[in-house]
């Protein structure tokens, strides 16, 4: 398999090396040509550096970048002619129409004259936005300067698509729409570099994903292989009544439960072993005379492995900063996938 | 390999182009821009003009020099910054174009600006004042070169990274106002004092003051030869700070 972006050694320093703020710390990573990557982290991990020091706009302080054979410190030009980039904040021009924004970024990128219009059209069709050809961005909701924002980074049809967080902020339907569309890039060719840290949304989408914390690495594998890694993670969610809401303390007693969430009208235990727990829940309703609405074990979820990974407590937002190092560490070793 | 090469060229030179025309297109009602390029240096001139005898073609040659001067140096330091902070300057710096590329087109947009002002300026100075022009290839010249040095002045300012516009007027507005006074625009240059005319000699604006002088009346204090000489060298030295510049802002992350 042909390798897209190669990484190694990749580090960033803001400020003066030493005394500077450390943002990315020697990652290394390797992106398949036709793949959907997807590079999650919560705020402030270096997602957004690394974006930046891939698409050219942000000089590293070492390491190396290759993307489709190219070194980017010396050989930049072809590799910019064949990526396009969708940022965090939809970068359209308010003052100009729709149309004219696509015409603006097909004549920077040196598409023949006589396809411009044909792309255009193409392009504004399928993202709905044909009717509204000739209204200034200005006018504009948020989703439809997102779907404007991609139409523009892909008119000159690149091998490579950067998307920085392409869905926070927007209603369902947009979400939705855009989802699909990087599907349907993706299914047409294109590999697909996105940084997000909506779980769910790599989930769906992402062949592979990295999750980076504090600048690091700190595992790369496929969603399904990094959920079957935490199997620790497991947990069963129980529903109650009546007086459902008051069983939390006696709940987390049980034994093997290593921590509750509320999550709604229903309780979710966290366990190594769901089996061994499931029929003291059981048990625990008959002695305490309640009804037992719904009963179900589940798998870690990417959201769960993410928050083990970031050092966050699985189904809390707490951070817990003492615990990161050792687990981040630990985990690298069992990924083996991480640098 | 020449065709690659001549190919490279092209794209290049149509990318200035885009960038310059998309520059035109966006910027130049934004109330900065009518601000400090367009309504300024008729404010300067009429501040020192009004009540003084002054013959027509004197006041046209000072107001062109002004006009170059103070409309081509605002474009970089208003529209850059401003591009920074709503993101589409990442646009233009990703595309596949080199910096030297993009700085052109930016450079392009304030000599145009200026240009278009200067022509209206020399308009009204020429209809409704009769002034007459002495050596009209010599104000093409001189209007044409002065717009796209002055412009590239602008550029240094609009290369300090940050992406807010109001940290970089300050200091272009400050450096601008004091070329102004010590450039032989208000007080001609064989009327300083040596040392004042020491100091003029630093200042491009001298030797677009004295083109104009050239141009519009006949007669200036150098060469005429010397002013397009100076002015071409300012120009393409102004180029080089912005250069500089944007390879910081990169390892700053502007």
């Amino acid at each position: 398999m042909s390798e897209a972006i190669v990484v190694e050694n990749l580090t960033k320093v803001y400020g003066k090396p030493g005394t500077g703020l450390l943002a990315v710390d020697q990652i290394g990573f390797e992106v398949h040509e036709g793949e959907v990557f997807g590079f999650l982290g919560p705020n402030g991990a270096g997602k957004t550096t690394t974006q930046r020091m891939l698409t050219t706009l942000l000089e590293p302080t070492s390491g190396r970048i290759v993307i489709f054979g190219h070194d980017l410190a010396r050989d930049a030009y072809p590799v910019k002619r064949q990526m396009g980039l969708v940022p965090e904040e939809s970068n359209v021009y308010t003052e100009l129409t729709a149309w004219d924004n696509l015409m603006f970024t097909a004549q920077l990128y040196r598409v023949p004259r006589h396809e411009r219009a044909q792309r255009a059209q193409q392009l504004l069709e399928s993202f709905g936005l044909w009717e509204k050809r000739n209204v200034r961005v200005e006018n504009f909701s948020k989703g439809m300067r997102r779907r404007l924002s991609i139409a523009m980074a892909i008119i000159h049809r690149p091998r490579l698509l950067f998307l920085d967080e392409p869905t926070p902020g927007l209603d369902t339907q947009s979400a939705h729409a855009i989802r699909d569309l990087i599907r349907q890039l993706n299914a047409e060719g294109t590999t697909i570099f996105l940084t997000t840290h909506q779980i769910e949304e790599a989930n769906q989408l992402c062949d592979r994903v990295a999750i980076i914390n504090h600048g690091h690495i700190a595992a790369i594998d496929t969603p399904e292989r990094l959920k079957a890694a935490f199997r620790r993670v497991q947990s069963v969610e129980v529903a109650l009544e009546p007086d459902g809401q008051t069983h939390g303390g006696a709940l987390s007693a049980l034994a093997g439960v290593t921590h509750v969430v509320k999550m709604g009208d229903k309780w979710r235990l966290y366990t190594q072993d769901p089996s061994m727990l499931l029929p003291q829940v059981t048990d625990y309703a008959r002695a305490s005379g309640l009804r037992l609405i719904s009963l179900s074990t589940l798998g870690p979820s990417l959201e769960d492995v993410f928050l083990e990974l970031t050092g966050q407590q699985v189904g809390t937002i707490r951070h817990d900063m003492a615990e990161e190092g050792p687990r981040r560490r630990g985990m690298k070793g069992q990924m083996g996938g991480g640098r | 390999m020449k065709s690659a090469w001549w190919q490279r060229l092209r794209d290049e030179l149509a990318q200035a182009w885009t960038v310059m025309l998309k520059d035109l297109r966006t910027q130049y009602l934004r109330p900065g821009m009518i601000m400090f390029a367009f309504l300024m240096p008729f404010f300067m001139f009429f501040s020192f003009a009004v009540r003084r005898d002054m013959a027509a073609a004197q006041g046209v040659a000072r107001l062109l020099a002004l006009t170059t001067f103070f409309t081509a140096s605002a474009a970089g330091p208003f529209i850059i910054p401003l591009e920074r902070r709503v993101g589409t300057y990442d646009r233009l710096l990703a595309a596949p174009m080199s910096l030297l590329t993009l700085l052109a087109g930016k450079a392009a947009v304030g000599a145009l600006f200026a240009m278009g002002v200067s022509v209206f300026s020399l308009l009204v100075g020429v209809v409704a004042f009769g002034a007459t022009i002495a050596r009209p290839w010599l104000l093409v010249a001189g209007i044409t070169l002065g717009s796209f040095s002055f412009s590239a002045l602008g550029l240094i300012f609009g290369s300090i990274p940050t992406r807010n516009p109001g940290d970089v007027q300050m200091p272009s507005t400050l450096l601008r106002w004091a070329l102004m006074f010590v450039s032989g625009v208000f007080i001609p240059l064989a009327e300083m004092a040596p040392a004042a005319r020491a100091v003029a000699y630093i200042s491009p604006l001298t030797y677009a003051q004295d083109l104009m002088n050239h141009a519009v009346l006949g007669m200036g204090t150098l060469s005429s030869w010397l002013d397009l000489a100076l002015l071409l060298a300012c120009g393409l030295l102004f180029m080089v700070p912005p250069v500089l510049m944007h390879r910081r802002a990169r390892r700053l992350g502007y």
